[in-house]
């Protein structure tokens, strides 16, 4: 209830307040104020999160929004621009880029058709597919084995809606529970009350090498949807956009991004050290060879 | 701010089913309210048995009810859910923690564990409105009950607790409206009440402010309904001849 | 009636009662005072065990009330008690006042309680207030109630603790007349009060308690006129000097 009150005044000041700021383009803003703002993630392994400092986010998706900083002082000749970080939440990232506290925001976010009537995407940055982690002993090959059972999947995630649309259309009586965050819906694997985790296949790998014996669980079945993440900034500003998107294709042309996806994806990462083992897929590979801001479901 | 302000969002489809985004609400509100009154009804009978034996004669009896408070107010309510959710049920002997985890429907055992968490946490804040209550009465209620003949149970039945009762609406009332906003912890345990299913409906439509406004209205008009409804209940039981009622 | 065998009891380290001796017989009026802090109420209400006892025997009615075997709901359903300050439930009618322990207590039916209640309010003057609350009242009514509420066990005695003192004067009369009639009526009495003139008119015997102990006992005539004691000679002096 506080919370919402809280979420409710936040709304109605920002409409007030911010509405004048985004008369000027955030090429201008951040020229005239000397900072750009870069929203991130605290635990959106390994994408973007905090592990041993905690001012400084870490992942992939920062890296790559390193990228466009370096493209921005280059385009405003600003070689100190300042960098200052705002810790984004799935309900915040997207009010928090609209009302300009955000310049930026890199993590694990889906690019969709709801999210576009809110801001902008920039170019692909990653491709997942949603698939199940389960017990290798479970006997669970693919989707249709789940019928009846009892499945998780995060709250307010696209696999919840994918999963609960499939209950709906195909009648597969499966009873859905969605957990509060990945870590607990991997738990309610782990404890026996869900036989399968249905979830981006890159974040399944992450809870699957965090496990206490990781050889345990396998990631499988049909991939249900793919789904690219991008970053996202305000609407309407061409000029800010071309920005971010030539930064980010430069990096997929010069396959600097192969370096990049290696050190998050194919090595050991902060904190515990894990390494994720997940190897780029093909349909990753294929939206860096042809980069775009479309949402997976407008391909 | 280029807010997209689409406030026909309730009315659109959710993709699933038939569903529109406005039924997730009908059915968070059911689930808010199954939750709030059912763990209230319990908290109400166990807190003031609690509260009772606070106030008895004796030393075991108070030391099992101050004890029990300790323990249930000073341990946050997140880590009591996670505890009758997750910890709990994997110490039941074996036919029935598979039961539980695996063949019950996954909503009806998250039911089960908020309803318990909420009702063993309100239950111990109802036991200390009942003992200030019953210790805010004369002395000489209870010795006049006793020099009739009541017994110890009769006494507390038809002379304290009236009294006591009376005298804690308004405390009673606050808790009464902090359980249905404690019942927000549900959705941490994947139960589709009303906070869950404004979330699920914000992250689907992106119009999270739309969904956060409508669920503020909500909580808000239930609240109001259920400060109507005590505000009933004082003036019905008020004691005539008093001031304002039982003060 | 009453039988008080050296009976005494502490407050931690208080000696309150310090070894009483007293009878009460079948019918007797008896007046307790003394000098405030003196014992009076504790001693009252040991009778009915409001207050436990440490050492001594008390008997009421062939029954020892110190003894853990004693049915203490049963023998107090025996003793009526009325209190400094009445005491009425504050939630209940007065009617209901009244006939809620013969309901609960002795199981008797609605009915019947509600018939002998309402006589019972005619004997004290209020059976025109019978749906009235405590509230309602004035603090002589309220104490009427008390008295009649005490009546309705049918008890075989009748203990006051000081009934009119937290009263306004002009209510003292109307109680002190209700517990007159209830003497002339042959009921076994035990008075603290500090109204001489009704210790005069009305009882059989006057207790002078000091200390804890009773230092004097005598027919009210001959207590008045003469006492024996120098605390009593004190008390009755400083009793008769109107209040400055
Ligand atoms: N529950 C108690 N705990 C401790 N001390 C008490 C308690 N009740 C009474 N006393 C003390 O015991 C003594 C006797 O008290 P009691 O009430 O019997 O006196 P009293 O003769 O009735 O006096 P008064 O005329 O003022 O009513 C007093 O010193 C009183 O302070
Ligand atoms: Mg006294």
């Amino acid at each position: 209830m506080r919370f919402t009150t809280r979420l409710l005044t936040t709304a109605v000041i920002a409409s007030a307040f911010a509405a004048p700021a985004m008369a000027e383009g955030t090429l201008d803003k951040i020229k005239s104020s000397g900072v750009i703002v870069l929203g991130h993630r605290d635990a959106s392994i390994p994408f973007s999160y905090l592990a041993n400092d905690p001012t400084k986010p870490i992942g992939y998706s920062h890296d790559l929004q390193l990228k466009v900083v370096e493209a921005v002082k280059k385009q405003l000749k600003m070689p100190n621009l300042q960098v200052r970080y705002n810790l984004v939440t799935s309900q915040t990232r997207i009010p928090l880029v609209q009302n300009g506290t955000v310049d930026l925001e890199c993590g694990s976010t889906t690019n969709n058709l709801e999210r576009q009537k809110q801001v902008a995407f920039s170019v692909g940055i990653f491709e997942i597919g949603t698939r199940l982690l389960t017990a290798k002993t479970s006997g669970i090959k693919d989707f249709p084995d789940l019928k009846g059972k009892n499945v998780v999947t995060t709250a307010g995630t696209t696999s919840e809606r994918l999963l609960k649309a499939m209950n709906a259309e195909k009648q597969m009586g499966m009873n859905i529970i969605s957990a509060k965050d990945h870590g607990e819906s991997f738990l309610m694997l782990e404890s026996g009350r869900a036989v399968a985790f249905m979830m981006d296949d890159a974040l399944l790998y992450g809870e699957m090498a965090k496990a206490k014996n990781p050889g345990n669980w396998v990631v499988t079945g049909k991939p249900q949807s793919f789904e690219i993440y991008g970053c996202m900034m305000r609407k309407e500003d061409p000029a800010f956009k071309k920005v971010v998107d030539d930064a980010l294709k430069a990096t997929f042309k010069s396959g600097e991004v192969n370096k990049i996806y290696s050190k998050w994806f194919m090595a050991p990462v902060p904190p515990k050290g894990l390494n994720l083992n997940f190897p780029m897929s093909d349909e990753f590979k294929s939206l860096v060879a042809k980069p775009t801001d479309k949402s997976a479901e407008e391909m | 701010m280029n807010y997209n302000w689409d406030w026909n969002i309730f009315f659109k489809s959710t993709g699933i089913g038939s569903e529109i985004y406005l039924d997730w609400f009908v059915s968070g509100l059911g689930w808010t309210i199954a939750v709030a009154l059912v763990a209230w009804i319990i908290a109400l009978l166990l807190g003031s048995v609690l509260g009772v034996m606070r106030t008895l004669p004796g030393k075991a009896l108070p030391a099992i009810a101050t004890g029990y408070v300790e323990l249930f107010r000073n341990v946050p309510l997140l880590v009591q859910l996670f505890m009758w959710y997750f910890v709990v049920p994997d110490y039941l002997p074996e036919p029935l923690q598979t039961w539980f985890k695996q063949d019950l429907n996954p909503a009806t055992s998250a039911y089960v564990s908020v309803v318990v968490c909420l009702a063993l946490f309100t239950a111990a804040r109802v036991c200390e409105q009942v003992r200030t209550g019953i210790q805010a009465l004369p002395k000489g209620q209870s010795a006049a009950a006793l020099a009739v003949g009541f017994s110890i149970g009769q006494t507390y039945r038809h002379v304290l607790l009236p009294q006591a009762f009376r005298i804690i609406i308004p405390p009673l009332t606050s808790e009464f409206l902090n359980i249905f906003k404690n019942s927000s912890v549900a959705s941490l345990i994947g139960l589709m009440e009303l906070l869950a299913q404004t979330k699920q409906t914000a992250e689907f439509s992106a119009n999270i402010f739309e969904a956060f406004t409508l669920a503020t209205v909500i909580y808000f008009v239930l609240n109001m309904s259920l400060m109507a409804l005590m505000n009933l209940v004082e003036k019905k039981v008020r004691i005539p001849g008093m001031m304002g009622g039982a003060k | 009636m009453i039988r008080f065998n050296n009976v005494h009891k502490w407050f931690k380290d208080l000696h309150v009662l310090n070894g009483i001796d007293l009878q009460v017989a079948q019918g007797e009026v008896v007046v307790v005072c003394g000098p405030s802090g003196s014992g009076k109420s504790t001693m009252i209400r040991t009778v009915n065990q409001l207050e436990s006892i440490n050492e001594g025997e008390i008997w009421v009615d062939g029954k020892n009330v110190a003894d853990p075997k004693t049915d203490l709901n049963a023998l107090r359903a025996e003793v009526g008690f009325v209190f400094q300050h009445f005491n009425l439930y504050p939630h209940l009618s007065v009617l209901d006042n009244i006939t809620l322990s013969p309901i609960k207590v002795k199981g008797m039916d609605k009915a019947a309680a509600d018939k002998q209640a309402v006589a019972l309010l005619e004997r004290v003057g209020l059976a025109h207030k019978k749906d009235a609350f405590p509230a309602q009242l004035s603090g002589g009514q309220q104490q009427r109630v008390a008295i009649a509420r005490g009546l309705a066990m049918e008890p075989r005695v009748m203990l006051f603790d000081e009934p009119t003192s937290a009263l306004d004067p002009e209510m003292i009369g109307e109680v002190l007349k209700v517990m007159k009639d209830l003497a002339e009526s042959g009921m076994t009495m035990m008075v603290v009060t500090h109204e001489m003139g009704f210790a005069r008119e009305v009882a059989d015997r006057v207790v002078f308690i000091d200390h804890g102990k009773i230092v004097e006992q005598a027919p009210p005539e001959e207590f008045f006129k003469n006492p024996q004691h120098e605390r009593a000679q004190q008390f009755l002096r400083q009793l008769l000097t109107p209040m400055s």
